[in-house]
């Protein structure tokens, strides 16, 4: 399966900025998701790649061929749209058929194409039915069918689950990554929904507010080795200070002023990182261990005093107020019916994390 | 729950006592003078115009070349009046809706602000544009496209110029209504499964936007066909068309029931044609069946 380049790719809208100069290689056979802020450009890019928009500058490559000036309905991209854009007056069959009615295809060959397809969505009891008569995650699926049925290079989905309720959301992903799976086509993922992203993704990228790219990895690597305090923060939850770094030679160390030094962990040195600088310490709240005892084999040790107890079921969450006045927030899984502690408000606690748990950024 | 029975349910009575005023103006004129005319479309009536029966006599007159080319030439003029209507309005009321939203205002009101004006200035505004040296033959000499004025005024154009001027809100309004209720992400659709400009018109955009292209087709198509102002002013005396012909018996002594007789007949043709016209726009604007 081919894969998409992007280089220098620009474009204003209105004299406004929407994509900078943009380089990204999205790997051919993979789902990939494109994760942003709502307003950030994703879309945009999408439109680009799949020619409903043209760029203002820089190249798009679909494999080796240069599609940058390629009109719409002549590349092998099909699009999946936020409103699913089914055609009201077209039943099920011709909605899906309709690509393949504009090649004029045989009509045998039409018809054996549509119904086979349109069983493996599980749609087989409604190919007569029209959009208005069909729930949301079937016109999902009739709108997957429709764009798939000319088996695309890729295939561009512009937050498709967006309309749908948090259930269904939850088994359609699971559906499209079989799908995905199955067809070994590019898939690409626009959202803004940062657990969406993480759940479809073999590779990820995320964009900031200025349209550009500030990292792309694995969702783990995203997750767990931000490169940005924008990315720590878009991408999960997390907690941050400032802090001055010290004793970088030996064991190194973060400063926090009014609230202590703590050992951290650099397993790859980065230029910035010197002597004193003021760095930005982000750690997630399900790394941090909360406990009235005092506890050995921790790197690191703070005190506070609980705010509030937010209950979600799988996990509770504890917000702190530090020794210095700054709050964290702490998760805890609930394994256990009976938990071994209560911890209540306005309990004095101690906060554990190892300094491996613990992600430096540049500011 | 039952209301109480000295309430009457107000869901009821409501639209009724809307529609109430509509209707009667609607029976005071034009239901009861249809009736009057054709009423009168069958009277036999003597040279002092006294009563004396009923007959076909009045048809038989119409039955001539004359005036069936009258006919001919009211459906070719309303006809061809909604062709170019069409032609100026879709692509204009395609650019509010969609291209040029943000000019969508100043358009409409360019658009709507003709009909604050009367009728007899618009014609007269025309005669100053066209006539022999007015401002179009001026311009056109001044550009060197012709060396003597062309005549413009009392001609087929200048009857056309002003019919398509006077009817084209009348096209661009309900094709305008019916294009932005039109999700555009449909067109971006059918481009990206492989359509190209003209499957896309016929196969989404027409299709979806059948009613407002038709609610428009007949209100410029009906009453263009018996438009007879308009020829009359800006085609000089030469060109008879159906309106013409009515208002002059009409207005003519002692041939009103003729009038009347012609009235009924061209409406029937009218009618017929329109019906003719309906299908032809389904069957052009909808394959495969009837939608939205």
């Amino acid at each position: 399966m081919r894969h998409i380049k992007l280089e220098d790719l620009s474009k204003s809208i209105h004299n406004q900025v929407i994509i900078p100069k943009v380089d990204l290689v999205i790997p051919g056979g993979k789902f990939f998701a494109l994760l942003g802020p709502s307003g950030c450009g994703k879309t945009t890019l999408l439109r680009l790649i799949a020619g409903l928009e043209q760029a203002d500058g820089g190249k798009i490559y679909l494999g080796d061929d240069d599609i940058t000036r390629k009109p719409i309905n002549q590349r092998s991209i099909n699009m999946v749209f936020q409103n699913y854009a089914l055609f009201p007056h077209y039943n099920v069959f011709e909605n899906v058929a309709y690509s393949l009615k504009l090649k004029k295809l045989p009509k045998e060959i039409i018809t054996q194409k549509v119904y086979k397809l349109l069983e493996a969505f599980h749609l087989e009891a409604h190919i007569y039915k029209f959009p208005r008569q069909l729930s949301g995650g079937q016109q999902q699926r009739v709108a997957l069918a429709r764009a798939l049925i000319n088996e695309p290079d890729v295939l561009l989905l512009d937050e498709p689950l967006a309309a749908l309720d948090f259930k269904l959301r939850e088994k359609m992903l699971l559906e499209l990554i079989e799908w995905q799976d199955e067809l070994e086509t590019t898939f690409i993922y626009v959202t803004h929904d940062q657990l969406e992203a993480l759940t479809v993704a073999d590779q990820m990228a995320i964009m900031n507010h200025h349209g550009e790219i500030e990292q792309m990895g694995t969702p783990k690597e995203i997750y767990e080795f931000p490169h940005s305090s924008f990315v720590a923060r878009f991408v999960g939850t997390t907690n941050t200070w400032h802090g001055k770094l010290r004793d970088l030679e030996d064991s190194p160390k973060i400063e926090i002023p009014e609230l202590g030094t703590f050992k951290i962990y650099i397993p790859q040195k980065k230029g910035w990182m010197e002597e004193g600088y003021d760095a930005v310490m982000s750690l997630r709240p399900e790394k941090i261990f909360i406990s009235k005892k005092t506890l050995e084999n921790f790197d690191n040790e703070a005190k506070g005093m609980v705010l509030e107890i937010i209950y979600h079921g799988r996990s509770t969450q504890y917000n702190v107020e530090l020794a210095n006045g700054e709050k964290i927030q702490v998760f805890e899984q609930n394994e256990k019916h009976f938990p071994e502690e209560d911890i209540d408000y306005d309990d004095q606690v101690n906060l554990y994390w190892q300094k491996e748990s613990i992600v430096l950024l540049e500011k | 729950m039952n209301s109480p029975p000295f309430i009457k349910d107000p869901k009821k009575q409501l639209p009724f006592a809307l529609g109430s005023p509509a209707l009667l103006w609607q029976v005071l004129f034009f239901y009861i003078p249809l009736a009057l005319i054709t009423v009168s479309g069958f009277l036999k009536v003597s040279e002092l115009g006294a009563f004396e029966g009923f007959s076909l006599e009045n048809f038989r007159l119409f039955f001539s070349p004359v005036y069936l080319k009258t006919i001919l030439a009211s459906l070719i003029l309303g006809l061809s009046n909604t062709i170019l209507c069409f032609a100026i309005a879709f692509p204009l009321a395609y650019f509010m809706a969609f291209t040029g939203r943000k000019h969508k205002n100043t358009l409409l009101f360019f658009l709507i602000v003709p009909f604050w004006t009367n009728f007899l200035l618009h014609v007269y505004a025309w005669f100053y544009v066209l006539e022999k040296h007015g401002f179009l033959n001026n311009l056109l000499i001044k550009l060197g496209i012709i060396g003597e004025p062309l005549q413009l005024l009392n001609s087929p154009l200048a009857i056309m110029i002003m019919m398509v001027y006077y009817y084209l809100p009348f096209m661009v309004l309900p094709i305008y209504s019916s294009l932005e209720r039109f999700n555009e992400s449909l067109l971006e659709a059918s481009y990206d499964l492989g359509g190209n400009f003209q499957t896309t018109l016929r196969k989404v955009l027409f299709p979806l936007t059948s009613r407002g292209i038709k609610a428009g087709v007949f209100l410029v198509y009906i009453p263009s066909f018996a438009e007879f102002a308009i020829p009359e002013l800006m085609g000089g005396d030469k060109k008879m068309f159906v309106g013409n012909v009515i208002s002059t018996f009409i207005l003519g002594e002692g041939t009103g029931s003729l009038g009347a007789a012609f009235t009924l007949l061209s409406g029937l043709i009218l009618l017929l044609s329109a019906v003719g016209l309906y299908y032809l726009l389904t069957w052009i604007l909808e394959p495969g069946g009837k939608h939205g």
